[in-house]
């Protein structure tokens, strides 16, 4: 199967925040800088929602507790979306080879 | 045109407030109704709690069939002790909107919980307890919110689903006049955005089931209940005579105003060819202590924490929302035998060999369950030597079915009808400051409509009678595997006669629930907490 690149998950998860983000008064442009959190003003019930869009989208589940597991060890307890989409690419494609 | 239906859900309604408010006037559209229908209670089932007694209205099952419980899914038996906020995937039934769509009868389902991601079915879906920020791309269709926006210039994302800032801020502090205000003012203008919603969704896309769910008479309740409850009230009538207390309780009345209001818009809207249901999926009482069980379970010796240092901060009111949240994940599983992980269901799980060294092996669990619950039931009030556990379910007693090994292994009854905390405490009882509301068993149920007997008072019925009524109020068969029966005290004998209650073979049973298929595992924490604690089930 061929491996899902960077590019396309992240023009999948700008797309979807995108969307969302009409909603939310955000004014500034959505990079892969941007922090769920800081940023983008992510409660810490949107982050299991989100999760829930892309497990949706890709229809595979993608193991988030190793995710904010690693979040929780840091100094700043927020994630970069450059950061969530290395996340989905290292998981959607390491399932892609094994299967 | 065929027949149609509509559904209104009143989250927590109970006659003990609703009786009053309709004697002094305040909810003459509920009085009508009633009188030209009939009233019961509605027995909601064990725990008598949201999701789970929602997910039996929707689906006509027991949660040991459904398989929600709870908010969240406590699982010790996966070897790595988890919680996970559930969701429509899984719920293990299939929904009365989903057995509409294979009738090819259409829905519109609004604010229900655990919808969310709304299933496709044919109508429209806007899930309840949903945060704001994520609503656009949760409603079914995908186009649906666009046409809200569009057709409602009122329409505000924020006000109708969750917020969760705003909920927290709203219920942080409710001591002043101020919180209550704001707390009671966020309640009316969300039910205001949902009326709008329906109201527009009545209009332009009728269809033959039309379900919504007003969700703040149950938060109010939480809250508000010294200032509802005619009992605490009467009793102090100068407390409500000139002070804040009693603007306090003018504002919860006009609440109960909207609601009636609203109820008399949509019953004239939807006509009088529609029956019209009313149900709420538990009743209310109030509320007076507070058992700390997870302190009870420590000084037992059945939970240990694994940050002894940590515990040392006791007094609940001390602790914030993150010190809550790893309570969880403070866990010594391997000298834990038993812990209640969530404070809405007042459960209790034994702990598996599989979670640590200290689990419970198969062989020895009945005699360690029976120890267990005597030793709660010998527990007293020091004050009184009143025991404060009035009744234990058990897992097979509570929730007999195909997902029975999900539930709490114990769930207590309370004597004075409220939730246990989960927090760790200096003492193992705490009178409360006032009386709050606490989730009791008997919820309400009205109907009125076609067949449907005048003036009725009928004896309780269940929740699990409604999937049934409603699918034989649309002339469908009543699938055979659900557990409720059409309450045919409610209609004339001629009327059974000539509408007899059919039955549909079994669909098929999913072997497994949407989430255990995908293996979803969202182990959050915080969040968990804090979305409990806005509902107002965290102590």
């Amino acid at each position: 199967m061929t491996a899902v690149t960077q590019e396309v998950i992240l023009n999948d998860v700008l797309k979807l925040l995108n969307e969302l983000a009409r909603d939310w008064e955000y004014s500034g442009e959505i990079t892969p800088d941007t922090w769920l959190f800081a940023d983008l003003g992510f409660e810490s019930i949107d982050a299991v929602v989100l999760a829930s869009f892309v497990q949706e989208h890709y229809g595979r589940p993608f193991p988030f507790p190793q995710l904010l597991a690693d979040i929780g060890q840091r100094p700043v307890r927020d994630l970069r979306i450059s950061e969530l989409v290395l996340f989905i690419q290292q998981h959607l494609n390491g399932s892609a080879a094994g299967a | 045109m065929g027949r149609r239906v509509l559904l209104i859900g009143l989250d927590g309604a109970t006659f003990s407030i609703l009786d009053p408010l309709m004697e002094d006037g305040v909810m003459p559209g509920l009085q009508r109704l009633i009188a030209s229908g009939a009233r019961s209670e509605l027995t909601s089932v064990v725990p008598a709690l949201t999701p789970p007694a929602w997910t039996s209205l929707m689906t006509g099952r027991s949660p040991g069939n459904h398989g929600i419980f709870d908010f969240l899914r406590f699982d010790l038996r996966s070897g790595q002790p988890q919680l996970r906020v559930l969701n429509s995937d899984d719920v293990a039934c299939p929904t009365i909107w989903s057995i509409l769509s294979r009738h090819g009868l259409t829905s519109t389902v609004l604010n229900f919980p655990m919808t969310f991601p709304a299933r496709g079915i044919s109508g429209s879906v806007v899930p309840g307890w949903v945060p704001w920020r994520h609503l656009r791309l949760a409603c079914y269709p995908k186009s649906l919110y666009a046409r809200l926006t569009e057709a409602l210039p009122q329409f505000n994302p924020r006000e109708l689903a969750m917020d969760m800032s705003l909920e927290e801020r709203a219920l942080e502090g409710c001591t002043r006049e101020e919180d209550y205000e704001h707390l009671i003012e966020l309640h009316i203008r969300r039910e205001r955005q949902w009326f709008q919603v329906l109201t527009h969704l009545m209009r332009e896309q009728p269809s033959d089931l039309t379900a919504v769910l007003f969700d703040g008479v149950d938060k109010l309740q939480h809250f508000c209940w010294r200032f509802l409850d005619r009992a605490i009230f009467s009793a102090s009538p100068s407390a409500f005579s000139s002070t804040w207390e009693s603007r306090v309780r003018g504002w919860c009345l006009e609440y109960f105003r909207e609601i009636d209001r609203f109820l008399v818009e949509i019953a004239a809207m939807a006509g009088a060819d529609t029956s019209v249901i009313i149900a709420s999926d538990h009743g209310f009482g109030p509320t007076v202590e507070v058992f700390y069980l997870n302190e009870w379970l420590h000084r037992n010796g059945y939970l240990v924490w694994a940050d002894a240092a940590n515990v040392e901060q006791k007094h609940a009111e001390t602790l914030g929302l993150g010190t809550m949240a790893r309570r969880f994940y403070e866990i010594d599983w391997s000298k834990t035998t038993a812990y209640c992980p969530t404070p809405s269901g007042n459960g209790i799980y034994i702990t598996p060999p599989s979670a640590g060294a200290g689990g419970i092996p198969a062989e020895r669990y009945q005699s360690f369950r029976r120890e267990l619950m005597e030793a709660l039931l010998r527990f007293t009030d020091p004050a009184t030597g009143e025991p404060v556990v009035k009744r234990i379910w058990t897992q097979e007693e509570a929730f007999t079915g195909t997902h029975m090994a999900a539930a709490p292994d114990l769930t207590l009854i309370l004597r004075d009808g409220g939730l246990v905390s989960i927090l760790p405490s200096d003492v193992l009882l705490k009178p409360r400051p006032e009386p709050a509301g606490a989730h009791r068993p008997n919820g309400v149920f009205v109907a009125a409509g076609k067949g449907i007997e005048h003036g009725l008072r009928v004896p309780p019925l269940s929740i699990l009678d409604v999937a049934p009524l409603l699918l034989y109020s649309l002339d469908l068969p009543v699938p055979q595997d659900l557990e409720g029966r059409v309450p045919e005290t409610l209609f004339g004998p001629q009327y059974l006669r000539s509408h007899p209650v059919g039955f549909e073979a079994l669909p098929a049973e999913p072997a497994v629930t949407a989430a255990q298929a995908r293996d979803v595992d969202l182990q959050l924490e915080a969040q968990v907490i804090g979305q409990l604690r806005a509902l107002g089930y965290m102590e």
